[in-house]
């Protein structure tokens, strides 16, 4: 299913236009395999846009996106999310109302066989669908940390927390490329030391890309970044290089003084 | 807690009877029985059989509500039409009531997946207006074709029973409709704990993080449509024997109206919510002998005290009260 050229992610000249606003300018993006790849720019650069697409949650007003060998801007959103496209969101997403523990039995509805029927005779159907739960919700419990709090409201938990959460949901369907928007904003040092640890921890032969203002973490994880700037991109390179390149700073001065720090 | 959870524990105990679910089922059947035997007028019977129609339609607007969060004002459609099948089957087709009332659900839920594919990509007040304008034509419809009787309805019928179960017996059609609605709610519980009600409780919560779930968001939702439907019609059939009568009216919004009102006080967040509210909504008048824009009024006020006060619903009164005997039992121990 993933395409043969080694990448997780191509995609050429895509353009999106929001009636006169023009959030993506055509957009080149390769994305090795099993890389961690950062995407960084000034807030309004589009990288939110970039990522929706690529998830296939907004079509692409042109250009072509190739996502694992899918052609994501011909499919809707959910069948992406099914093949193995995970995402969180730049506001955290995780079903509030609920225990953390039912947070994931919800994820796990593409896992799940059993149908209303099953469940109310109690076939065999439902009850390997829940232990299969049982099993993979125990394993990712443990990885993010939260199987201590696994019958907590997930409204209830610490910020940090919530977006631990909301990496959990994502991996019970175990997806093969994962794309995170500004995972570690708002997050206080200790909390952002555990989640670089956890994203490692995940990463393994997994694709992850990430929108981040924090270069610190940016620099800590990715092999490769994306500069973008107003709707195109400007540098692509090794971390360390990008951030010193001459077009960044400019960039990154003339957009607001506080991201770069 | 919610029925997930509920489902969740139960599974994790295997092989253990589930007590409380046994406990509740066991009350639940207590009262029925208590109230269908020891109850000796004819005209309580009746109403307390009427009442078990309406909470079932309640329930039907509950998983509209309480499911997917959009507000069905057109429910009232589905529910004509379970009304108006029978009746229909018995005065001009020749056909038992019973086969009138599989008839009216089969061609709800038909509807249900025309009018969904129509409606249900809109939400918010946009869904909760077409639904309501549709219900509109369905009554106007009502109100000028030959077949249904026009604006006098149509009455008279000659049996309704299902299978041995005469229901013009005050008694019988209680335990009937009893029996039915809790047959309903049981099913309802399991959906409710099953993937399908899975998907439905995150699609409420948000469609957004749903979809990226890889859960169709649409398609859940014309499912809940069309699973609310049929029992929406079956309520309607199961009111005849109380009305004697089917008129354009039972396609009234307000009905939806009433309905919306008993889920809201009885609490949309649990599977007995709507039958309280329904058992509050339909008995307490009887008994005060409200004048229908008092009755408006009064149960305005209720809901407003019951949103300042548990703002889920009365159920959440019974939950708390649940908690604290738990904690005084555990206190013991
Ligand atoms: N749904 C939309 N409708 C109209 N304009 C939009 C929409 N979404 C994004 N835009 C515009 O597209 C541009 C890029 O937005 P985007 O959210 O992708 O930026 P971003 O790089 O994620 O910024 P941030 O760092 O603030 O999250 C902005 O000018 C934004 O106003
Ligand atoms: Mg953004």
């Amino acid at each position: 299913m993933s395409s043969s050229s080694g990448y997780a992610v191509e995609a050429v000249d895509v353009k999106k236009t929001y009636g006169g606003v023009s959030a993506l300018k055509g957009v080149d993006i390769r994305i090795p395999q099993g890389s961690i790849y950062g995407l960084i720019g000034p807030n309004g650069a589009g990288k939110s846009t970039l990522f929706d697409i690529l998830c296939g949650i907004t079509k692409p007003t042109s250009g072509t996106v190739n996502v694992m060998g899918m052609d994501v801007a011909a499919l809707p959103a959910y069948e992406v999310a099914r093949r193995g496209v995970g995402r969180t969101f730049q506001r955290t997403a995780i079903f509030g109302h609920s225990t953390v523990y039912e947070n994931l039995l919800y994820a796990s509805y593409g896992r799940m066989r059993h149908s209303a029927v099953h469940r109310l005779l109690r076939l065999p159907v439902w009850r390997e669908d829940m232990n299969t739960f049982a099993d993979k919700a125990r394993d990712v419990l443990a990885v993010c940390g939260l199987t201590e709090l696994r019958d907590q409201l997930a409204s209830a938990l610490a910020y940090g927390i919530q977006r631990r959460l909301a990496v959990a949901i994502m991996l019970m369907n175990d997806p093969k490329i994962i794309f995170l928007d500004e995972p570690v904003a708002g997050m206080n040092e200790v909390e952002t030391a555990d989640f670089i640890q956890l994203l490692r921890a995940i990463s393994g032969r997994r694709t992850i890309v990430i929108v981040e203002h924090d270069m610190a973490a940016i620099g800590a994880l990715c092999d490769e970044v994306m500069v973008m700037v107003d709707g195109r991109q400007l540098v692509t390179d090794a971390p360390e290089r990008a951030l010193k390149h001459p077009d960044v700073v400019a960039a990154y001065l003339g957009a607001s003084d506080d991201e770069l720090v | 807690m919610t029925e997930s959870s509920i489902a969740l524990k139960a599974q994790g105990s295997r092989g253990v009877v589930p007590w409380k679910q046994v406990l509740l089922l066991g009350s639940v059947v207590a009262l029925v029985l208590g109230i269908g035997l020891g109850a000796d007028s004819p005209f309580l019977l009746s109403l307390a059989g009427y009442t078990c129609g309406f909470a079932l339609f309640a329930v039907s607007v509950n998983v509209m509500l309480g499911g997917i969060g959009e507000v069905p004002l057109g429910h009232c459609m589905f529910f004509g039409i379970g009304a108006y099948a029978p009746a229909i089957a018995m005065n001009h087709l020749g056909l038992p009531y019973e086969a009138g009332i599989l008839l009216g659900m089969g061609f709800s839920a038909v509807l249900a997946v025309l009018i969904g594919w129509l409606t249900l990509k809109l939400t918010g007040a946009y869904f909760s207006i077409v639904s309501w304008g549709l219900s509109g034509v369905a009554m106007v419809t009502a109100l000028n074709l030959e077949i249904t009787g026009g604006p006098l309805g149509l009455f008279g019928f000659t049996r309704l029973a299902i299978g041995p179960f005469d229901l013009s017996d005050p008694r019988t059609y209680f335990f009937a409709t009893a029996a039915i609605l809790l047959l309903v709610l049981i099913v309802l519980a399991n959906v409710r704990s099953s993937r399908f009600g899975n998907a439905l409780e995150s699609i409420r919560q948000g469609r957004h993080l749903a979809q990226s779930l890889g859960i169709n968001v649409f398609r859940e939702r014309l499912k809940a449509l069309v699973f609310s439907a049929p029992i929406a019609a079956l309520a309607g059939a199961l009111c005849i024997p109380y009305t004697q009568i089917v008129t354009p009216e039972v396609m009234s919004v307000l009905r939806t109206v009433d309905a919306l009102l008993a889920v809201l006080i009885g609490g949309t967040g649990l599977l007995f919510g709507p039958v309280i509210g329904a058992v509050i909504f339909t008995i307490l008048p009887q008994f005060l002998q409200f004048d229908p824009n008092v009755k408006v009024l009064v149960f305005s006020l209720i809901i407003i005290f019951i949103m300042v006060v548990a703002p889920g619903g009365l159920h959440q009164l019974f939950k708390l009260i649940e908690r604290r005997l738990e904690k005084r039992s555990e206190g013991r121990a």
